[in-house]
Parts: C-alpha cells; sequence; structure tokens
C-alpha cells in the first residue's frame, strides 16, 4: 500500500458489516482475515519512531511499519529485542535505516491485533476500492486504524468509502493517536530532560531540581540494563550520574562542604561498578573496527582477547543484574529521591541562596578562563595529562552550559557549543585511544603467567593493537590543538564576553 | 514499455481469452500491464467486470492524452489495468482515414498513455484494417491464435501474405495453436502440416479446446482464479512462459 492511500484513525474497534450498510451503491467485503494474534510496538527507548510519525508493530512473525501518509511497509519476520541492522532485508528495515544503530528495538506497548482486508464491489461484483483494518487492543485501550487505497479508474469509490469513514474516525491527522490510545501512560524518555529555571532561582533550588531529573533519568535506564537491551542504557545511566557529580563539584558553596563531600562520595560508588562494563561495551561495540586495523595474521589473537572481553563482560552485568534488582541499591535511589524533592532536607552552603542567573556567570566565566589558559599553553611538546586535564575541563563547561542554558539567548549558546563540541569529540578519541592502551597492557598482565609470560597469538593482536591506538593517539592530539584553535576565536571570545561577563549586565 | 498484440484475422479463435489470461499472467509474474481492449465489442473489460468507458469516444482514444489515462481502471488483480473498449471504437478506421500519419497514430497514443506500464496487451478486432496496420507497426510482438483446420490455415496464410505484400517484419508474428482438440486426426494433421510450413512462425505451447476457458464468461476472470490447476491455466502459464523467454523479456 503506498501513494494515495488515506489512514483514519478510530478509538475503538470495528464492524464491517455495519460499515458497509451506511455506503451507497457498493458493498464492502471482508477478503484476507488474519486470526487475531499478539502485538507489540517497538520502538527505541527514546521512542523515536514515534516522534518522527512512524508505528512499527510486530505481529505473527510479520513487521509492519507505518507512517503518518498511510504508507504501509511490511517484511516478514521479528524485531523485538533486535537491532535494525540485524533484520532481515526488506523494506522495513530500509526504511528504518536512520535508527540509532546503538538502540536495539524493544516493545513500548503491547496486546492483540485483529486485521482484514476489505473490498468495496460494485453491482458486477468487480472491485472498485480496496483497504485494510487493523484493530489494535492493550489493556489500556483500543484503535482502528482503517487504510483505504484509492484504485485507477475509481475514485468515487474511494472517495465514498472515505467520506464514510471521516464521519466514525478522529479528525487529528497522523499516528499519535494510535499511541495516545493504547499506551496513555508511557511517558517518552528523554535522556536530557528540560528542567525550568528562573533567573533569580536560589542555586541550591536549580542544583536540587537538575540531580533529582537526572536521577529520575537513571534510574529510567535501570530496567534496560537489567533486560540488556542494548549498550546505551548504562551508558545513558552513567552519564546522568556524570552529570549528578558534575553539579556537585561545579556547584561550589551551594551545599555545606560535608554535604557535599559525603554525597559526591556516594555518586561516586554508584558508579564504579558500571565503568568496567561500559569499557568493554565499547571495545566489544567497536569490535569489526578493531579487527580492520590489524592484518588477519593477527586475528587468532584477537578473537581470544575478545572472547574474553565478552566473558568478562557478562559475568560484570550479571553483577549489575543482581545490584539493580536488590533491596539495598532500591532503598539507597529511593533515600536520595526523596532527598532532592525537598530542599529543606538539604545543607545550605554559603552561596545557596544566590541567584541562579548571577551565579551561573559567575561560574561559567571562571571555567571558560581556567580552560583557556590551560589550552593555550599546549603544544606539541605538552605532556599527555596537560590534554587529559583539559578534556575534562572542557567537559564541566559543556556541563555547566548546558545546565544553566534556560537562562541564555539560545542561537548564541548554539554558536559556542559547536566547536566546543568538536574539540570535546577530539579530546574524546586522545582519550579513548590512552585509555584503551593502558586497558590492554593492564589486561596482558593480568594474562601473563607467573613468569611473566603470555601466549604469543595474543601477545602479537595487543602489541598489533597498541601501536596502531598509539598512532591514532598522536594524530588526534594535532587535531585537538586546531579545533581548540577554532574555539579559541575572537568571535567566540566576545560571545563569552557578552553572555558571562558584561559588567553593564 | 513492451507492447503485444493479441491479433488474428479471423473471429472467434480466442483472442479475447488469451489477451485476458496472457495479462494475467504477465501481472501475476511481477509485471505491471495495461490491456488495450480494441474490440468495440469490449469482450475483454466484460471477462474483468469493467465497464465500458464512457468518455473516450470517438478521436479521443488517439488524440486525447489525459482522457486516455483517465479512462483506464484498475482490474480486481495486482499489477493489471484495463482500458475498456466501447462502442464507437467500430469507427477508429474512419477517424484514422482523417488523421496524418495514419498508420502510427496507435503506436503514438500508446507511448504517450502507456510508459508507467511494463507490458502493454492488445485485444484486436478481427479484419485488416487501418487499425490492423496501426497495430502491427505499434506492437513489438504479434501473438496470432490459431486452430488448427482448413479454414484458419488459410486465414493464417493471408496474414503472412499480408506481411509479405507490405514488407512487414514477420518475425513480430508468434502463432500458437488455439482450441486444440488433439483427438480430431484434423487437427493433429493441420498442426503437424503448418509447422512444417511455418517452421519460425509458431510456438510450442498450444492451449487446448477447454470447457475451463469458455466459462470465463460466467466467472468473468481469468481462468487460473477459478481453475488454477486446469490444463486451459497452466497452458496459459506456459505460453507466457515461452513468449517472455524466448522474446526477450518485458523490462
Amino acid at each position: 500500500m503506498g501513494r494515495g492511500n488515506r489512514v483514519f484513525i478510530i478509538c475503538e474497534g470495528f464492524d464491517l458489516g455495519s460499515f458497509s450498510r451506511s455506503i451507497k451503491d457498493l458493498t464492502l467485503i471482508s477478503e484476507a482475515a488474519h486470526a487475531p494474534c499478539q502485538f507489540d510496538l517497538l520502538d527505541c527507548h527514546d521512542q523515536s519512531l514515534r516522534a518522527g510519525g512512524r508505528l512499527l508493530i510486530d505481529a505473527g512473525d510479520t513487521l509492519q511499519l507505518m507512517r503518518d501518509d498511510g504508507e504501509i511497509l511490511s517484511q516478514k519476520g521479528s524485531g523485538k529485542g533486535r537491532f535494525v541492522q540485524d533484520l532481515p532485508d526488506g523494506p522495513v528495515r530500509s526504511a528504518l535505516s536512520g535508527f540509532p544503530r546503538l538502540r536495539a528495538l524493544m516493545s513500548i506497548g503491547s496486546g492483540a491485533i485483529e486485521s482484514f482486508t476489505f473490498a468495496g464491489l460494485d453491482d458486477l461484483q468487480k472491485t472498485q476500492v480496496r483497504g485494510r483494518v487493523m484493530t489494535l487492543s492493550s489493556n489500556d485501550g483500543q484503535v482502528t486504524i482503517a487504510v483505504v487505497q484509492p484504485m485507477q479508474g475509481y475514485r468515487h469509490a474511494f472517495k465514498t468509502v472515505c467520506a464514510a469513514l471521516e464521519r466514525v474516525a478522529i479528525k487529528e491527522h497522523g499516528i499519535a493517536p494510535v499511541f495516545q490510545n493504547l499506551i496513555p501512560f508511557a511517558v517518552p524518555y528523554q535522556a536530557k530532560p528540560k528542567i525550568r529555571l528562573e533567573a533569580e532561582e536560589p542555586s541550591i533550588q536549580v542544583a536540587s531540581d537538575i540531580i533529582r531529573s537526572y536521577l529520575a533519568v537513571a534510574r529510567q535506564n535501570e530496567a534496560g540494563v537489567i533486560a540488556d537491551t542494548d549498550t546505551e542504557f548504562l551508558h545513558d545511566y552513567r552519564v546522568s550520574l556524570r552529570r549528578i557529580r558534575s553539579v556537585l563539584s561545579l556547584f561550589k558553596g551551594v551545599f555545606t562542604p560535608t554535604q557535599t563531600a559525603v554525597l559526591k562520595q556516594e555518586f561516586s560508588d554508584l558508579m564504579t561498578p558500571t565503568g568496567r562494563v561500559r569499557d568493554l561495551d565499547v571495545w566489544l561495540l567497536k569490535k569489526e573496527q578493531y579487527f580492520n586495523l590489524l592484518p588477519e595474521n593477527l586475528h587468532a589473537g584477537m578473537n581470544v582477547l575478545f572472547a574474553q572481553f565478552a566473558k568478562e563482560r557478562l559475568r560484570l552485568w550479571s553483577e549489575l543484574f543482581n545490584r539493580f534488582r536488590s533491596a539495598p541499591y532500591e532503598k539507597q535511589m529511593n533515600r536520595l529521591a526523596a532527598q532532592f524533592a525537598d530542599t529543606g532536607t538539604l545543607h545550605p552552603g554559603p552561596d545557596a541562596d544566590r541567584g541562579a542567573y548571577d551565579y551561573a556567570r559567575a561560574l561559567i566565566w571562571k571555567r571558560y578562563g581556567k580552560l583557556c589558559k590551560q589550552a593555550r599553553r599546549i603544544t606539541p611538546k605538552t605532556p599527555d595529562e596537560a590534554i587529559h586535564d583539559l578534556r575534562i575541563d572542557c567537559k564541566k563547561l559543556r556541563y555547566l552550559m548546558e545546565f544553566f542554558a534556560p537562562l541564555f539567548d539560545s542561537k548564541a549558546f548554539k554558536k559556542i557549543i559547536k566547536p566546543l563540541k568538536k574539540l570535546q569529540e577530539n579530546l574524546g578519541l586522545f582519550n579513548d585511544c590512552s585509555v584503551q592502551q593502558d586497558a590492554l597492557l593492564r589486561f596482558v598482565a593480568d594474562q601473563s603467567n607467573t613468569k611473566g609470560r603470555v601466549d604469543a597469538q595474543l601477545a602479537l593482536a595487543v602489541g598489533g593493537l597498541i601501536a596502531v591506538l598509539g598512532q591514532k593517539q598522536k594524530a588526534e592530539r594535532a587535531c585537538v590543538i586546531a579545533s581548540f584553535q577554532h574555539f579559541d576565536s575572537p568571535s567566540i571570545q566576545h560571545l563569552f564576553h557578552s553572555l558571562f561577563h558584561n559588567p553593564e549586565d | 514499455m513492451k507492447i503485444i498484440a493479441c491479433y488474428s484475422n479471423k473471429g472467434g479463435v480466442g483472442k479475447t481469452a488469451t489477451s485476458v489470461n496472457l495479462a494475467y499472467a504477465y501481472a501475476h509474474a511481477g509485471h505491471t500491464v495495461l490491456l488495450c481492449d480494441l474490440d468495440p465489442q469490449g469482450a475483454s473489460g466484460f471477462y474483468l467486470r469493467v465497464k465500458p468507458s464512457k468518455k473516450l469516444t470517438d478521436a479521443r482514444f488517439f488524440e486525447d492524452v489525459e482522457r486516455f489515462t483517465k479512462s483506464i481502471r484498475a482490474s480486481d488483480f495486482d499489477g493489471l489495468d484495463v482500458l475498456p473498449a466501447n462502442l464507437t471504437f467500430r469507427d477508429f478506421d474512419v477517424f484514422l482515414s482523417r488523421m496524418r500519419n495514419k498508420r502510427s497514430r496507435l503506436k503514438k497514443a500508446l507511448t504517450m498513455a502507456g510508459s508507467d506500464y511494463d507490458v502493454v496487451i492488445l485485444d484486436c478486432p478481427p479484419n485488416f484494417s487501418t487499425l490492423s496496420e496501426n497495430v502491427f507497426k505499434a506492437a513489438d510482438q504479434i501473438v496470432v491464435p490459431v486452430i488448427p483446420t482448413t479454414l484458419s490455415e488459410r486465414t493464417f496464410d493471408q496474414l503472412v501474405g499480408f506481411f509479405d505484400q507490405r514488407k512487414l517484419p514477420k518475425k513480430k508474428l508468434s502463432a500458437f495453436f488455439s482450441m486444440v482438440q488433439g483427438r480430431k486426426t484434423l487437427h493433429q494433421d493441420t498442426i503437424e502440416a503448418m509447422r512444417q510450413k511455418y517452421p519460425k512462425r509458431f510456438l510450442q505451447t498450444s492451449i487446448p479446446f477447454a470447457a475451463d476457458i469458455e466459462r470465463m464468461g460466467q466467472n468473468r476472470a481469468p481462468v487460473s482464479i477459478y481453475a488454477g490447476r486446469s490444463a486451459a491455466s497452466l497452458a496459459y502459464q506456459s505460453l507466457y512462459e515461452e513468449l517472455e523467454n524466448t522474446k526477450g523479456s518485458a523490462k
């Protein structure tokens, strides 16, 4: 079904017989009817398909993708728990080519589906119009999707059936009501929720709002980690906690030093058991790229290396699985959520009541100054540690700017963020190369026997990888210097000055 | 776009049944097909339950691309559309005689209106006329049903003679034996004689004389729809395959 189709959404079931009686000169008959079966609405965690006006139904070993304009694509196979790139070739997979590669398709709603196709016949029993009806029922609601397909030369019949459907269908355009009816309580996930800020809002309120929001984001990712749906759940979980930690370390003077220290330690401890799993995820996600970096005669050792990584990852993930499902963890997270739900339970520091706008300008300006001072000193001979420190400073500046973004001009912010992002990308790659070399050296040390010897194949592969990563790191270092110069341009300097350090403001 | 004409200068040889079943076979194989009913009796349209076109009258067929296109009707089968005939088609020769380039008007009309289709199949009326000359010129392939009897043999000789006389390319002619009754000696002898006489003109496939084909009028559908496993259905499928495999593909 394709061009020229019209889609109608009816917020209840659909009886073809009585509908047919409402139409003159045509008899609607049901053609291919599918027995009722289970369906899953598939999407990724952030419901990006839904946001893009698309509906993916997985039922009876068939995937059906429907667009706002009524185009329905279908192909054999099931998609639940799979990545789009791992689906068999077909029109649905092709249409989903822009879907995030790291996100698995997961069920965001389920229930029973009944479907049939119908034909509108004239007095000669000639088909003049065709259509398709799907009734989906979940625990929370029922919805019928009717798609009418025109046939060449029979425009009148098409219009007649569409007019009759218009009388029973909802007026709203698009497939959004399907989701609203079937999964009314599902809130789309946002990795970076919009947090409302007021210019005069006390800083302690801002800090606790941000922490509370990101604590909720972290919690929304726990189920995906437990189910091991895809690696992005753990990644987002970690990023949320990292944001919280950066609030605690960047918002100086908002809480008492004692409380800040206690909280910093607590959130650091929450992240610790996840670090190695994430490192291994990064290795495993880029497995193919690493294999491509080395000649084939070193692949035997690479296989050993990646088998060990996979094994270790499984072991550490099962520890996380148990941790996330444990009562003490649940209790701890609930306690933290309660603590930031009510600022009365927090211990205000000297800057707690300072207005958000004023406070933000001071923090960002100071951080920017520190960053530039450090970066301008970097030469090709500067030790790697200085580059690592720059990465951390960039991250801190970026977080600060994101936290306070609602208080500033968004256009100006975008202009600043763009070159900063580029710089951070280079720094990230530089850091990855460096961290991975260390990890490989540690790995070989762990694998060696008492005499310090390791399997020759493994050693060859690791040696090869370290050499390649070393080269890449060097190349990235040069990019870092170039990207910083771009970020340090007079126009960006001027923007920073006018946004965060204009004394007349 | 490939144009296949289903033509015979003799009536009642199974042209319309062949057009409809062949068109269905092409569509079923995944091609987009326009079955163009040039016979004013409108039997192709009747077999597919499509009512005669009311607005494609007189010379509009050759002159009004938009009206031609608007008159095309979807059949009940995926990929198969029909241009139904009406009684004014009987005057095609009159209109054509008044036009410039009167022998290439059909090709022009089909090229303009039928370019979206992989295959256009023409169900032609049985005569030698300006229209049939248009058909001979427009078609890439002319499928000729021949009943293996003396009269049909004679009309086929006439057709080949006409092609010789007008210096038309005879390689366009793909004849096949239609309504064959294997038990009749006359049929067997005629088939043998004609295959010897025209070794390059006859396809291997023959369509049997079958009640299933006669029932098309009652069922108003291609044979494969209501008698999919019948000898007649298989024969039409084989005719499609032979045409496709020996004379280049439809696309």
